[in-house]
C-alpha cells in the first residue's frame, strides 16, 4: 500500500481544528497549573502540619502515578461522588492538577535563585510578608520560571493528547474520527504527529530564547 | 461507600497479571533503549554530518511528538508498509524508541560534562576513538549518567500506562478491568497506585546501587573545588 496524500489535503481543516482545542485545554491547564503551584508552595510554608501533610501527599500521588491513569480517576471518579462533570472541563482539571505538581516544584527553584537580602532589606523598610510575595518575590519568581512553564505546556500539548481516551474531541481524538471516515489510518496518523510536531518544535526553540533571556536577567 | 481491602484482594490476579506484563514490557525496552541510545548519542558527536543530522532529526521527532501518536504511528503506519505489528510487538518498539532518545540525551549530556581537553590528550597520546571512550569518557560519566536515566525508566513505566490504548495487558489496562467489573474507584486507583510505586522504587533502589558500585572518577576542577570546600 502506497501513502495517498491527499486524504490528508482532505482531513487537515478537521484535524486543524482539533489542534485549536489541543491548545485551549494546554494552555488552561498550564494557567491553572500556575495557579495551583502557587498555593501549593504557600500551603508548604503552612504552620498547619495537615496541609503540609496533605501537600506532599498530592505531590507524592501526582508524581508516582501515571497521567494517564489520573485523567481516568478523574474523568470516572468524581462524577461517583456526585460531580458530574463534562468532558473538557474534567481534562482540564486532570492536566492542571498533574501540572500543578510539577510546577511548584519549578517555583520552589525559582524562590532559591531570589538573593536573600532583597527578602531582608523589603522587611526593614517593615513590609509585611504578603506584601514582600507580591511585590518582591512572586515578579521575579514569575520571569525565572517562564523557561521551564512554556517547557511544562510543550509537555501538556503532548500530554493532552491522552484526553483522546475520555472522549475530548482534541487534535489525537479528531484523527481517530477523520481515520473513521476515510478509513485511511497512516497518512492521518503521520499528519497529526506533524502537527504536534511543528507545535512542539516551535516552542522548543522559544524556550531556548527564554532561557538566554532569563539568564541575562539574572545578571 | 466505604473502602474494601476485599475487593483488591478479590481483583489481585487481574493485577498481578498487569503488574509483571508492565515489569516485562519495561525491562525488555529498557535494555533495549540502553542499547540504541549509546549510538544515537555517539552520532551526534560524529565528525560526518549525515550522521549527525539523522540523530538530531531521531530526537527532536520523538521528543516532540505526543507518545500516544507515537504508538499509533508504529501500529498502524508500519503495517500499512507491509510489516506485520502485534500490539505487544508495536508497544515494546514503541517504548525502546521513546526510551533510546531520552536515554541517548542523557548519556550526550554526560559525554558533554567530561572536560574536552582529556579526550584531546587521549587522543594525542596515540589512543584510538573507540578506547578513548572506553577508558577515559565512559568510566567518568557514568556517575552523572545514572540518576537522569534511572528517572527515565520511572518515566518509561508511567508512560506504558498508554500501551493499554493498543489493548496490551498492562498494569493500567488492569486497572481499568476492574473498574469496569467492581466500581470500585477508590480501591483499584489505591491498588494501581502502590503497585506503580513499587515499580518504580524497585528501579530507584537498583540504581542507586549501581551508582555506588560505579567509580566516581572525577574531574580536575571538580576535585579542586571539593578539596577548596574541605579547606573552608
Amino acid at each position: 500500500m502506497t501513502l495517498e496524500w491527499q486524504y490528508v489535503a482532505h482531513a487537515l481543516p478537521f484535524l486543524l481544528e482539533g489542534t485549536l482545542i489541543t491548545v485551549e485545554v494546554s494552555l488552561l491547564a498550564v494557567a491553572l497549573g500556575l495557579l495551583v503551584g502557587i498555593l501549593v508552595v504557600l500551603g508548604r510554608q503552612s504552620r498547619f502540619k495537615i496541609l503540609r501533610a496533605l501537600i506532599i501527599a498530592y505531590i507524592s500521588i501526582v508524581r508516582g502515578t501515571p497521567l494517564f491513569i489520573q485523567i481516568l480517576i478523574v474523568y470516572y471518579a468524581l462524577p461517583a461522588l456526585g460531580l458530574d462533570i463534562p468532558r473538557f472541563e474534567s481534562g482540564v482539571i486532570a492536566l492542571s492538577l498533574n501540572s500543578g505538581a510539577y510546577i511548584s516544584e519549578m517555583i520552589r527553584g525559582g524562590l532559591m535563585a531570589i538573593p536573600k537580602g532583597q527578602l531582608d532589606a523589603a522587611r526593614a523598610f517593615g513590609m509585611r510578608s504578603g506584601l514582600i510575595w507580591r511585590r518582591i518575590t512572586l515578579p521575579q519568581v514569575l520571569v525565572l520560571i517562564l523557561p521551564p512553564l512554556t517547557m511544562e505546556f510543550t509537555g501538556l500539548l503532548k500530554s493532552s493528547a491522552l484526553l483522546s481516551v475520555i472522549g475530548l474531541v482534541e487534535l489525537t481524538r479528531r484523527a481517530q474520527q477523520v481515520i473513521g471516515e476515510t478509513l485511511r489510518s497512516p497518512e492521518v496518523w503521520l499528519a497529526t504527529a506533524a502537527l504536534y510536531f511543528i507545535m512542539c518544535f516551535a516552542l522548543g526553540t522559544v524556550t531556548r530564547r527564554l532561557e538566554k533571556a532569563a539568564a541575562a536577567y539574572r545578571l | 461507600m466505604p473502602f474494601s481491602l476485599s475487593i483488591i484482594a478479590e481483583a489481585w490476579p487481574t493485577f498481578e497479571a498487569g503488574l509483571i506484563t508492565t515489569a516485562i514490557f519495561c525491562s525488555v525496552a529498557s535494555v533495549l533503549g540502553l542499547v540504541l541510545a549509546v549510538p544515537i548519542a555517539l552520532a551526534q558527536f560524529s565528525r560526518s554530518w549525515p550522521w549527525r543530522v539523522s540523530a538530531k532529526v531521531l530526537v527532536e521527532i520523538v521528543r516532540d511528538t505526543p507518545f500516544l501518536v507515537q504508538v499509533f504511528v508504529i501500529y498502524f503506519v508500519f503495517p500499512a508498509t507491509g510489516i506485520p505489528m502485534s500490539s505487544t510487538v508495536a508497544g515494546i518498539l514503541a517504548l525502546t524508541i521513546h526510551g533510546a532518545v531520552y536515554f541517548s540525551e542523557s548519556i550526550r549530556g554526560a559525554i558533554l560534562s567530561v572536560p574536552k581537553g582529556q579526550v584531546d590528550a587521549a587522543r594525542a597520546a596515540g589512543m584510538s576513538y573507540p578506547l578513548t571512550m572506553r577508558r577515559i569518557v565512559f568510566p567518568q560519566m557514568m556517575g552523572y549518567v545514572l540518576p537522569p536515566i534511572g528517572n527515565q525508566i520511572v518515566g518509561l513505566i508511567k508512560d506504558s500506562a498508554v500501551l493499554s490504548i493498543i489493548s496490551v495487558p498492562e498494569l493500567s489496562m488492569a486497572f481499568q478491568n476492574v473498574l469496569g467489573t467492581t466500581f470500585a474507584a477508590p480501591e483499584a486507583f489505591v491498588a494501581v497506585a502502590v503497585l506503580y510505586w513499587l515499580l518504580t522504587s524497585a528501579v530507584t533502589l537498583v540504581m542507586s546501587r549501581l551508582e555506588q558500585l560505579t567509580p566516581t572518577h572525577r574531574s580536575t576542577q571538580e576535585m579542586t573545588s571539593l578539596l577548596a570546600k574541605a579547606d573552608r
